[in-house]
């Protein structure tokens, strides 16, 4: 049960500056209080007895792109998986803390996570078709929660796809498998299929690191497309995808989220001297 | 100069030597195999005739088929492959997806694998003391539960090894989706596993299709066509055992065309199975 997108087990050796500073504070410029759809608060997070997050507070603005970097293993994938509580198939991986979600405590055990999952959803590092039809694929996740009739159904299919601007690619081989579609339409699909439940935040974890500049271009038009009327959380290890895309970023690294603002300022005008010197290309 | 000269030369000796007898061991296998297909075409391909196939297992020395015999394994053979589908696909999963590392998982596996590998007669006597005595007689309900209990361990076990094949990403994904762990298993887990899975019934078929030993103490044997579950009925490998040993020969010939049928039957099923199981993959 090994996977290579979830952060390492072994937590890295934290260098003397950061652990020094026991007072550590994140720099945080937030975006306007009334357009936050999710809020992470003092979130902790561990792999058993290891700890990959610390003290973690991010704001996500509603209808926006936010964007998480940071070198390897400092923990926005991690992050990133807390927020649609898909850890919990994991045992022993554990958070402490707070993330709201329209006010709401997600990580309350309370909470039915099937739902939240419906409400926040998540595209992978690898495309993830499932064995079934390009159609099936896309109808896959309403049908779990909505009865719907085919030609309803042809709507909901129609339309995922194109969003995902994956229609015209595919509109003449609908009943053809998920799998024998390219690696860039394979992720569209992906990103079609969690877009049909209409979620409210959408989830992306390094999803063009697998594919070649033209897709990952189709892709980046997509998400363009979307943020109008989805929240998107996008981990990404590219600089300058984070900088074309989104309207946040969030520096992370050993865990901990170093600074986070609006994209513009963060990249021309970093507040700490680990951001300035992770987008300078001086570690990394 | 010189040691190393002598020891690249002693390092593709060696290989030399390695590979000699890995090619060695696989063709003596083989010949084997090749031996074993020779004989039993020769010996029972003049055997079968429509005859066969339309008339009873014969007295001895006189003229007849295996149509009881057919007809009984095939029966019994569908019920124990059901039993065994449905406990080892459950059983499987459960391993892989749900309580595998549990101590409970550690113990339900390593007692699959010592059903797995043991000897066939020890379930016939199992079951024989289970059902045929207390039911007051052999029937075919009893052959097909003992077939059921052999076959069961190698679908539970191919089961869970391909199952944990599949990747995590692909269950995140179900889950991700707001589907819950049983949809997300029996929709997509299953499916991108089909292929294995179906293999998994064949090797169980496959084990339990030229067992004697189990449907002894339980079926027993009928030299009457019926499809009575509840009472003894034929099956192919009983009346091969029975024939072979006779000093007919026609009886003798019927054996080596059962023998025949048997492994025909295996071959094909598998073929087929791969053929379903490529297609699948390459749609």
């Amino acid at each position: 049960m090994s996977d290579s997108s979830v952060a390492p087990n072994t937590q890295p050796e934290t260098p003397a500056d950061v652990q020094a500073d026991a007072r550590f504070e994140s720099i945080i410029v937030p975006p306007p209080a009334d357009s936050l759809v999710m809020e992470v608060r003092d979130l902790n997070f561990f792999y058993g007895p290891n700890q990959s997050l610390f003290d973690v507070n991010m704001p996500i603005q509603k209808s926006g792109i936010t964007a998480l970097i940071g070198p390897s293993g400092c923990g926005k994938s991690t992050l990133l998986r807390t927020m649609n509580r898909i850890y919990d198939l994991y045992p022993g991986q554990r958070a402490q803390g707070e993330i709201l979600l329209d006010g709401e405590n997600i990580l309350s055990p309370k909470l039915d996570v099937t739902a939240l999952r419906a409400r926040v959803g998540m595209v992978f590092q690898k495309p993830t078709p499932f064995p079934m039809s390009i159609y099936d694929n896309v109808a896959f996740g309403v049908r779990l929660y909505h009865k719907k009739t085919k030609a309803e159904m042809d709507e909901v299919v129609e339309k995922a796809l194109r969003r995902a601007a994956l229609w015209d690619e595919v509109k003449d081989k609908l009943t053809k498998s998920g799998l024998s579609l390219s690696g860039g339409q394979q992720q569209r699909l992906c990103v079609a299929r969690g877009i049909a439940v209409e979620p409210e935040v959408l989830l992306l974890d390094e999803p063009a690191s697998a594919l070649d500049p033209i897709s990952t271009a189709k892709l980046e038009d997509t998400l363009e497309e979307l943020k109008r009327d989805i929240t998107i959380v996008i981990v990404t290890h590219n600089l300058q995808q984070a900088a074309r895309l989104s309207d946040y970023t969030g520096f992370m690294f050993l865990g901990k989220m170093i600074e986070f603002g609006p994209t513009e300022e963060l990249f021309v005008r970093p507040k700490a001297g680990k951001t300035a010197d992770y987008i300078g290309g001086r570690f990394g | 100069m010189e040691i190393a000269f002598t020891r690249a030369q002693r390092r593709k000796l060696a290989s030399q030597i390695f590979v000699g007898v890995c090619v060695a061991a696989a063709g003596i296998a083989l010949i084997a195999l090749g031996l074993i297909m020779f004989s039993l075409f020769t010996k029972g391909f003049s055997g079968i005739d429509t005859m066969v196939f339309t008339h009873d297992t014969p007295g001895p020395d006189s003229h007849g088929g295996l149509r009881n015999a057919i007809v009984g394994s095939i029966m019994m053979c569908t019920l124990a492959m059901m039993i065994a589908v449905f406990i080892g696909v459950l059983a499987g999963t459960w391993l892989a997806e749900i309580g595998g590392d549990s101590k409970y998982g550690h113990a339900v596996r390593f007692l699959n694998d010592v059903l797995l590998s043991a000897p066939s007669i020890l379930i016939g006597l199992f079951i024989y003391e289970m059902m045929v005595r207390p039911m007051h007689g052999f029937s075919g309900w009893a052959g097909a539960v003992a077939l059921g209990v052999l076959a069961t361990p190698v679908v539970t076990r191919t089961t869970e090894d391909i199952l944990n094949l599949q990747p995590n990403a692909l269950r995140e994904a179900g889950m991700a989706l707001g589907a819950s762990q049983w949809v997300t298993v029996r929709k997509i887990i299953w499916k991108a596993a089909s292929a294995g899975l179906l293999t998994g019934g064949l090797l169980g078929f496959a084990r339990i299709s030229g067992e004697t030993a189990p449907i002894l103490f339980t079926s027993l044997n009928n030299q009457f066509f019926s499809t009575d579950m509840s009472q003894p009925i034929a099956s192919l490998p009983v009346v091969i055992y029975q024939f072979a040993m006779s000093p007919f020969d026609i009886w003798q010939e019927l054996a080596w065309a059962g023998a025949l049928l048997i492994t025909a039957t295996v071959l094909a099923i598998n073929i087929l199975g791969r053929w379903v199981a490529r297609d699948k993959d390459h749609r």
